[in-house]
């Protein structure tokens, strides 16, 4: 599958967007495993694309090469007009246009909520203090958790950590918003909050690339469904493509198994 | 957490309560068991451990019997301890310059007491129930002392004691008891105090209501220091070469005057610090308190104690400009570097900047030129500041507070190198300055500040992606690891002097300190990197995903929940040290323990008396080793460490 077949399926307006994402031929091996094999996409500006499949698909590790956390061996990742390589300068760069979120939430236990959110904009992006406490409090306010801001992670519960990872990772102001399985870790009654937050997210035109078994939140809110097996791209299509005219035999077995 | 505070744990407030809960949870109350059902439930409760409960008490008793005729024999020659304690504590430093020993003391008190009153907030202090019981415990142990203790020896009207065949003359067992009619008084008073608490409060109010131990401790101070005014201990001194045994005195004034002047300034500094905690002293106080703590071993020994002459001229002419030079130099070196336009010519300075100072010491080495040492240093500390500064760039705010912490590092450096390099006016017979539990305790303060950075910079380095710090951190862990520590001290005592350059020198307490830090280093190391390899993978990527730099991750994420999870080790760590600093005695430095073990031995008075000084070292250890590892217990409890 080609970057043009990709777009294909988006619609003329997205496709005169600029690219934010451009994976050719990316491949990836855990040692003898392969974990990614030839994926290639292209991710608009404001576009949201969800991403299914099975476990082990490679899914996380696709989004985890995407701001370098795993490292791709063959293949170009290009994020922002910059090309992803072992130039410490880019990956920095790029690590800090793009925000990530956690399954885990992996938030900072020693640090209040407080400090969790304004530690990166201080030291990374070199703000002020005072007013990087602003935003971060603005965050808060936007994610649902303003009461929260002095406490520290051990003291909330899943959903409202979840909360306070995105926080953190918007408080960089980042052009694109990576999830990984941001739900999957949470118990059923927490899982709204989190996507209420990220429905929120996608309306104001954030480019976000989700990994997520959600399919609800696939269905409502992406513009774009990637489905992967084997680490590979198996199936791109709009949600009501994907989801009542699958044209793969396998995407059609993953749907059966799980809706 | 939900355990009680004291208010001496609550010192960690400054310390933020990490995962813990926000509210303690209320422990549900159990009812208290009556006496008889404790020892049914405790000791009793099979026929098993009613055996085993008899056997290892009759045990004890035995170990206590035996401690106690020992301590109290009549053949005890305590005043070989009593009159020694001066040399005990400080060897020969001059009586004349005493003061400067109680400004040290004085000093670390009112640290003390600030930092008690400023950050214990919350703590309960000791229970009712508990105070009773324990009042209880001791006049119990007391009585219990008193019966176990051997009758006394009968003496005749000349003190000769008596004897027959079988051996010396004791007076009958009821006349001992008897005799020690004040020990009874004592347990009487200690067990009526603990019973009438115990009754009067019902079981209630004994539970909740409480006595901070602040306010005790400094009470029980105050208890000592009153008796030496009025009650007569004793007027025992070692002064000038004649030895003083008055015992129908009360203690001397050099003794009794600086311990109430000590006593008024704990009160003084405890209040000072509950007025500043009540007036809502913020960061900037802890921050300098914690800085006072930081400085005070260097200030305390090089100024306070060693009283060094300094010749003005020179400090004025060479000192005073050489310091200003580095300041303004590196500080226009440290705002270019901290310009954010300035990119890769940023790091090649700072890299430059190392090779000046690496460069300075390999000419020292092989005499190309001569330059003061505190030159070579403040190149080195240029160049470290140079590596740091890009964490800096950025706004002009921030670049200034780099230059301000740079002009504050320059001028406290040269300070202490002048000072250091300046000689002493206090004038021994000893190489040392000063020796006894002083020198232990010097020997232990230092070695704890210098290997605490080493130990966490050794364990960074061995965890480190670069393979040469990797190799040369294991290398020198693993080496120092593998040889015995006395081994190490001999080597830095006899042998580093012939690596040094020409020129330099190394006195003998250095040369066993940075042995000491070395060994202690290692250990340190292999502590926090088990702290290190407990941070989960994570940590790490949520640290690189918000885009934080390896300095920046190391300083705020890791290394904070690393050393969190070593502290048990770490205090440990620190415990050993402090009691391995005995082995100075065998390297030929007159500490504590070659005080008891060999000098007050070979005075006239006390030939061959060792048992009594030996038996007083050991306390004076596990006092302060005792305490110490009490203090951790509290630590932990507050950090909450093994509950993540």
């Amino acid at each position: 599958m080609s970057v043009s077949d990709a777009t294909t399926a988006v619609t003329a307006e997205l496709a005169a967007r600029d690219d934010m994402i451009v994976c050719e031929g990316v491949n990836k091996w855990f040692g003898d495993f392969q974990a990614l094999d030839g994926i290639s996409a292209v991710i608009k500006e404001r576009e949201v694309v969800v991403v299914l499949g099975p476990s082990g698909s490679g899914k996380s590790t696709w989004i985890r090469c995407i701001n370098r956390l795993e490292v791709h061996q063959e293949g170009r990742i290009v994020v922002d007009g910059v090309e992803l390589t072992n130039d410490l300068r880019n990956i920095e760069k790029i690590r800090s246009e793009v925000g990530m979120v956690f399954q885990q939430f992996n938030l900072f236990p020693h640090l209040t909520v407080l400090d969790n959110i304004t530690l990166a904009p201080i030291w990374v992006r070199k703000k002020p203090k005072r007013e990087t406490e602003e935003l971060a409090r603005s965050l808060l306010e936007r994610v649902g958790i303003p009461e929260q801001a002095e406490k520290y992670p051990g003291q909330l519960s899943g959903g409202q950590q979840q909360r306070v990872a995105i926080a953190r990772a918007l408080a960089m102001e980042p052009r694109i918003m990576l999830f990984d399985e941001p739900t999957s870790a949470l118990d059923p009654e927490m899982i709204k909050e989190v996507l209420d937050v990220m429905k929120e997210l996608a309306t104001s035109g954030m480019t976000m690339m989700v990994v997520t078994h959600e399919m609800g939140f696939a269905r409502e809110v992406a513009d774009r469904v990637i489905f992967m097996e084997d680490g590979q791209i198996v199936e791109t299509g709009t949600p009501e493509h994907f989801f009542t005219s699958p044209e793969e035999e396998r995407t059609r077995l993953f749907l059966s198994q799980i809706l | 957490m939900g355990l009680p505070m004291d208010p001496v744990a609550a010192n960690v407030d400054a310390v933020e309560p990490w995962a813990g809960e926000a509210e303690p949870a209320q422990k549900p109350e159990e009812p208290s068991l009556s006496a008889r059902q404790w020892v049914r439930q405790n000791l009793f409760s099979t026929p098993f451990n009613s055996v085993l409960t008899v056997v290892f008490g009759l045990f004890s008793l035995l170990v206590a019997r035996g401690l106690l005729n020992f301590t109290f024999s009549e053949e005890r020659e305590w005043d070989a301890v009593r009159t020694n304690l001066r040399l005990l504590f400080t060897h020969a430093y001059p009586e004349e310059q005493y003061i400067r020993i109680w400004v040290c003391v004085g000093t670390i008190v009112v640290l003390a007491g600030l930092s008690v009153g400023l950050l214990a907030g919350r703590g309960r202090g000791v229970s009712m129930k508990k105070l009773s019981l324990n009042l209880i415990g001791v006049g119990s142990a007391v009585a219990l002392g008193v019966v176990l203790r051997e009758p006394s020896v009968l003496k005749d009207a000349d003190g000769e004691v008596l004897r027959d065949d079988d051996g010396v003359l004791r007076e009958s067992f009821a006349a001992a008891m008897a005799d020690r009619w004040a020990w009874w008084l004592a347990a009487a008073v200690l067990v009526g105090a603990g019973a009438a608490l115990w009754h009067l409060l019902g079981d209630e109010r004994r539970r909740k209501t409480f006595v901070p131990s602040v306010e005790m401790f400094v009470a029980l101070v105050g208890l000592l220091v009153a008796s030496a005014w009025v009650y007569p201990w004793g007027h025992y001194a070692f002064a000038d070469g004649e030895f003083i045994a008055e015992p129908g005195r009360t203690v001397a004034m050099t003794t009794k005057l600086p311990w109430t002047v000590m006593w008024v300034l704990l009160i003084a500094a405890i209040a000072t610090g509950r007025q500043l905690r009540r007036a809502g002293a913020g960061g900037g106080v802890r921050v300098a308190l914690n800085l006072a703590w930081l400085l005070s071993p260097f200030v305390l020994y090089w100024v306070v104690l060693r009283d060094p002459a300094l010749d003005w001229g020179r400090v004025a002419t060479v000192d005073i400009p050489l310091a200003v030079l580095f300041a303004v130099g590196g500080a226009a070196v440290l705002w270019l570097l901290t310009d954010p336009r300035i990119g890769e010519l940023g790091r090649i300075i700072a890299t430059g900047l190392v090779g000046v100072a690496a460069f300075n010491w390999v000419a020292a080495f092989f005499g190309w030129y001569s330059m003061l040492q505190k030159v070579r240093l403040s190149f080195l500390l240029l160049a470290l500041a140079a590596l740091l500064a890009h964490n800096f760039a950025g706004e002009r705010a921030q670049r200034l507070r780099l230059l301000g912490g740079w002009a504050a590092v320059t001028a406290v450096f040269h300070y202490m190198a002048t000072i250091m390099n300046t000689p002493s006016t206090v004038e021994t017979p000893t190489e040392a300055l000063i020796g006894g539990f002083a020198v232990t305790v010097i020997v232990a303060v230092f070695t704890l500040l210098f290997s605490f950075p080493l130990g966490v910079l050794l364990a960074l380095a061995r965890t480190s992606k670069l393979p040469i710090f990797r190799v040369l951190a294991t290398s020198f862990i693993e080496v120092i690891r593998g040889v015995p520590l006395i081994t190490i001290l001999i080597f830095c005592a006899v042998i580093l002097k012939l690596f040094l350059p020409d020129g330099m020198s190394i006195s003998l307490i250095a040369a066993a300190t940075l042995g000491y830090t070395f060994f202690s280093a290692a250990y340190l190391a292999e502590n926090v990197r088990g702290g290190l390899q407990s941070i989960r993978r994570g940590q790490f990527e949520a640290s690189d995903a918000v885009g934080l730099t390896g300095v920046q991750r190391t300083v705020f994420i890791v290394l904070p929940q690393a050393l969190r999870v070593s502290i048990p080790p770490l205090v440990g760590q620190m415990i050993a040290t402090f009691k391995e600093t005995s082995l100075l005695a065998i390297i030929g430095i007159f500490d504590l323990l070659r005080m008891a073990n060999s000098v007050i031995p070979a005075q006239t008075q006390f030939l061959g008396v060792k048992r009594e000084g030996l038996l007083f070292v050991c306390l004076v250890y596990w006092i302060f080793a005792y305490s110490m590892s009490k203090h951790s217990q509290r630590l932990e409890k507050k950090l909450g460490v093994g509950e993540r």
